[in-house]
């Protein structure tokens, strides 16, 4: 039965998780952002027609995606070569180059620091082109590093730096971390199991933490140093100019066409980093608003450029029919509506984002390329390759898989000794004793209410309204008042039992007074007829008759009574802040998100109602043994 | 004169009456709905009658209640469920103050006479419903009354138990010598253990007859194969048959027609 219940729950978990798993990966924004560039030739000195890229994953990366012939050999901004094919790690270019790959400046200057940072760290030179590759030995270094994906808080020591294992697989050496502007060795900076860095100390408050993974990476922006993941003797050397292999747009080049696309999709919309290119000429991204409010009347706009695309509310506009274009000045056919987002894109927009299509305001002339220096997209989600594997990294799950919260039972119970409050069996047992006093009081009130109605009627029909009104308030409505009221007596509602005792009393007294009115009420009339014909007292009468009668009923109610007694504790717990009981430590795990301590909560809570009722049904036993039990015990006598 | 209870049938009890004697064993017997039980309520002082007299032991039935003149036997055992066999039958002296030493001495002894002293600490619905009415019968024997008035309660056994416990109160009365007044619907009931049968008829209610048993003690199983037996039984039998609806005997002076209860 259990195990049944137990098997069941992963279907469930599946089946409420998985959608919510496909939306999250479905979600861009959660996706990882990869950069495709330029690829330098490997070779400084390489030349020829078929030149060396390299075997970095970056390389695989942008190769990858590239349709055949579709790439561009480029020096900075100046097409050498177009219908470049890429044949496994070489670039083969349609006619050869002449000269070397890359002219190299100066050596790197290196930077005195940390005996065990020596022949690491270097400078780049005040005349490096920003982003210029780095050549050590005539060959290409690759910069690399993958940052943690939790951010530093000043105390934080263990960091998870996603995909780390795989990327340093086959790296033998020491590995070097880069936190803010300084680098740590392996050893006596940190230590590293997978995927999990573990600082000597704690990274400082919002300090980027990041591994390198690559050749280097860059350590000091602004004073232009890096770091380099092996010491070397020789200083690398930066290109002053170099040859780059890039992406070359897919499209008709007929010099009317004007939609190209990228291959490596889908594309950021607002992409800073995005550099395209036709010929030699880098094309303007981003957009210009009219020097004018778009006030849903005014039809003519002024623009800082004379030429571009013009989009209203991202739509694209057609000029002869939409607008008129005179200079900088264009002129609606129809005013665009008020607060309309009008835009004009001086040289392109992007015209769909998921299958990296653009539009440019100029048709390339014929044979003139459209290219990509740089740009961003959406490489994969973030959460997982599947739906599944999104499903298991959920950070809240609606339902666990039952082994995931067996996992947890043994720490949860096991977190705090018995002797803190934050223990669950203390907190449990905390609960219980608030509803076993609250079920002892409602007990009470429900039993005297009861014979109250029974034995004098005026006083049901005053009451009986008002306790069944009683029952109509919410409790959760409710405890605040009582707390304010607790309070401003000077109990410490925070701590006390009191509120738990009141709200458990409240709601139980009210199944215990049906009940036993019920049961005082369902006795036998030849019964009290032989009570009549023994001449007793009404008293007697009362006694020996009418309550024992209703002890089968009172108990039956008092089940139903322990149970919502409970629940009225729980909440009573949870609005008065108690944190000593159960109630508080469930909304805390429904709030910190672990579905599973939620899950041990829920069980614990059912576990606990389920014992309380059972031992009302234990007191029924004693008390009441005449129930066929089978069990003949006590006699009735005296 | 006729009085209504809320809505139930206006049925009247005429011309009932009727003297017991001491140590008499008097059953009542006719159809449904000839005021039997409302005649023995009446005499229980469980319900109260408008107008008439009854006197039980000289007393009025409330006065002979109060003194606990009688014990009452129901159609149904209405044993008390959360007592045991004993505590059911000392319920009454609990109730009359004996003391608690002597009242299951007393209950003992009773189930004993009952041949129950078995099941003592048995509860109710752990025997059969004629074991069930012995305890009760047993009960109202506790305190020992001058007067038992038992409606129906064998009417709900079966024939052979019922013969048997015919037996068994016959044994009881004659070791007891109380007056006894019976409701049955068993015409052999009737005349097996009664030294006197009163038939009644219905609609409205009335004495028709009162046939003197003279059967000899003790009475045996054989005596129901006696002939002087059935020809009781035919007496009776045309005694019931024979009583003209709604005429008959002339109405007595104290004409006392009442209201039957409905339930009973």
């Amino acid at each position: 039965m259990v195990a049944a219940l137990l098997a069941l729950m992963y279907p469930v978990a599946l089946l409420l998780g998985m959608p919510l798993a496909r939306q999250r990966m479905e979600n861009l924004s959660n996706w990882e952002r990869a950069t495709v560039a330029a690829l330098p030739v490997a070779e400084a000195d390489a030349s020829g027609s078929r030149l060396p890229l390299g075997t970095s994953p970056a390389v695989d990366a942008v190769v990858s995606g590239l349709q055949s012939g579709s790439a561009v050999l480029v020096r900075g901004a100046e097409v050498l070569a177009t219908g470049v094919t890429i044949d496994g790690t070489e670039a083969v270019l349609p006619a050869p180059l002449s000269g070397p790959a890359a002219r190299l400046g100066a050596s790197l200057e290196p930077v005195a620091g940390p005996t065990d940072m020596s022949g690491r760290v270097y400078a780049l030179p005040e005349s490096a082109p920003p982003g210029a590759p780095l050549y050590l030995d005539g060959s290409l270094l690759v910069s690399g590093s993958l940052s943690a994906s939790e951010r530093a808080d000043g105390a934080r020591v263990r960091f998870t730096v996603p995909g780390l294992a795989d990327a340093l697989a086959d790296q033998t050496d020491t590995a070097v971390a880069v936190v803010g502007a300084a680098a740590l060795m392996e050893g006596p900076g940190f230590e590293r199991e997978g995927d999990i860095v573990t600082f000597a100390r704690a990274p400082a408050f919002n300090a980027p933490v990041r591994l390198i993974t690559g050749d280097y990476a860059p350590l000091d922006e602004a004073a232009g140093t890096i770091v380099l993941a092996s010491p070397t003797s020789e200083a690398p050397r930066v290109a002053m100019e170099h040859v780059a292999v890039v992406e070359g747009l897919t499209g008709t080049y007929d010099g009317e066409n004007r939609d190209f696309r990228l291959q490596h999709v889908p594309l950021l919309e607002r992409d800073p980093g995005r550099r395209l290119y036709v010929g030699d000429r880098e094309l303007l991204s981003g957009d210009e608003r009219p020097a004018e409010r778009v006030d849903g009347t005014l039809r003519v706009f002024t623009f800082a450029s004379d030429h571009g695309l013009v989009t209203v509310d991202g739509r694209q506009l057609v000029e002869g029919s939409d607008y008129e274009r005179d200079g900088n000045v264009v002129t609606f056919a129809a005013a665009p509506a008020r607060n309309a987002a009008l835009r004009q894109h001086p040289d392109y927009l992007v015209s769909d984002a998921s299958t990296g299509t653009i539009t440019l305001a100029a048709a390339p002339a014929p044979g003139e390329p459209v290219w990509a220096g740089s740009y961003t997209y959406y490489a994969r989600p973030g959460c997982g390759a599947t739906a599944f594997e999104c499903f298991l990294s959920m950070p809240q799950h609606p339902v666990p898989f039952p082994n995931w919260v067996a996992e947890r039972i043994v720490p949860f119970f096991t977190a705090y000794p018995f002797s803190d409050s934050r223990n669950v069996i203390r907190a449990t047992l905390y609960t219980a004793a608030g509803t076993l006093v609250s079920l002892a009081f409602g007990t009470l009130i429900g039993v005297l209410l009861a014979v109250l109605f029974v034995r004098v009627r005026p006083f049901e029909r005053a009451l009986l309204p008002w306790v069944i009104a009683s029952q109509t308030i919410p409790v959760i409505a409710l405890v605040p008042v009582l707390v304010a009221v607790l309070g401003n007596m000077g109990v410490t509602v925070q701590t006390s039992l009191v509120p738990a005792a009141i709200v458990g009393a409240y709601i139980a007294f009210f199944p215990v007074t049906v009940g036993t009115v019920t049961g005082l009420r369902s006795v036998d009339p030849l019964a009290l007829d032989l009570m009549k014909a023994y001449a007793a007292s009404p008293l007697q009468s009362f006694l020996k008759l009418r309550f024992p009668a209703a002890v089968p009923y009172l108990f039956t109610s008092l089940k139903l009574g322990a149970a919502a007694a409970l629940v009225g504790a729980l909440v009573a717990e949870v609005e008065s802040n108690n944190r000593l009981g159960l109630g508080y430590a469930i909304i805390g795990q429904v709030q910190a998100g672990d579905v599973a301590d939620v899950w041990i909560l829920l069980v614990i809570s059912a576990l606990l109602g389920i014992g309380l009722v059972s031992l009302v049904g234990l007191l029924q036993r004693l008390v009441a043994p005449w129930e066929r039990t089978g069990l003949a015990g006590a006699d009735g006598d005296g | 004169m006729v009085f209504r209870v809320g809505k139930g049938e206006a049925v009247a009890l005429e011309d009932a009456n009727l003297e017991v004697m001491d140590g008499d064993f008097v059953s009542l017997i006719g159809p449904s709905g000839c005021g039997k039980t409302t005649l023995m309520r009446l005499v229980a002082d469980l319900v109260e009658p408008t107008a008439g007299e009854i006197t039980v032991a000289g007393k009025t039935p409330r006065q002979a209640r109060e003194d606990r003149e009688y014990g009452y036997v129901f159609q149904a055992p209405v044993l008390y469920e959360w007592r045991t066999v004993i505590a059911n039958v000392t319920l009454p002296l609990e109730i009359m103050g004996h003391p608690k030493g002597r009242r299951r001495e007393r209950a003992r002894e009773l189930l004993k006479m009952v041949g129950l002293e078995r099941f003592e600490r048995s509860y109710p619905w752990q025997l059969s419903g004629g074991m069930q009415q012995r305890v009760s019968i047993a009960r109202a024997l506790a305190f020992d009354p001058k007067l038992l008035l038992m409606d129906e309660p064998f009417g709900a056994l079966d024939e052979i138990t019922r013969e048997a416990m015919n037996l068994e109160l016959l044994r009881l009365w004659q070791e007891t010598r109380k007056t006894v007044v019976f409701v049955t619907h068993s015409i052999a009931e009737a005349v097996f253990l009664s030294s006197r049968i009163v038939v009644m008829t219905p609609r409205p209610g009335r004495i028709r007859e009162v046939i003197e048993v003279d059967l000899p003690y003790p009475r045996t199983a054989e005596t129901r194969e006696s002939e002087r037996f059935f020809e009781l039984t035919t007496q009776v039998r045309e005694a019931l048959r024979g009583a003209p609806h709604g005429g008959g005997a002339a109405p007595s002076a104290a004409e006392q027609p009442l209201q039957r209860t409905a339930g009973y």
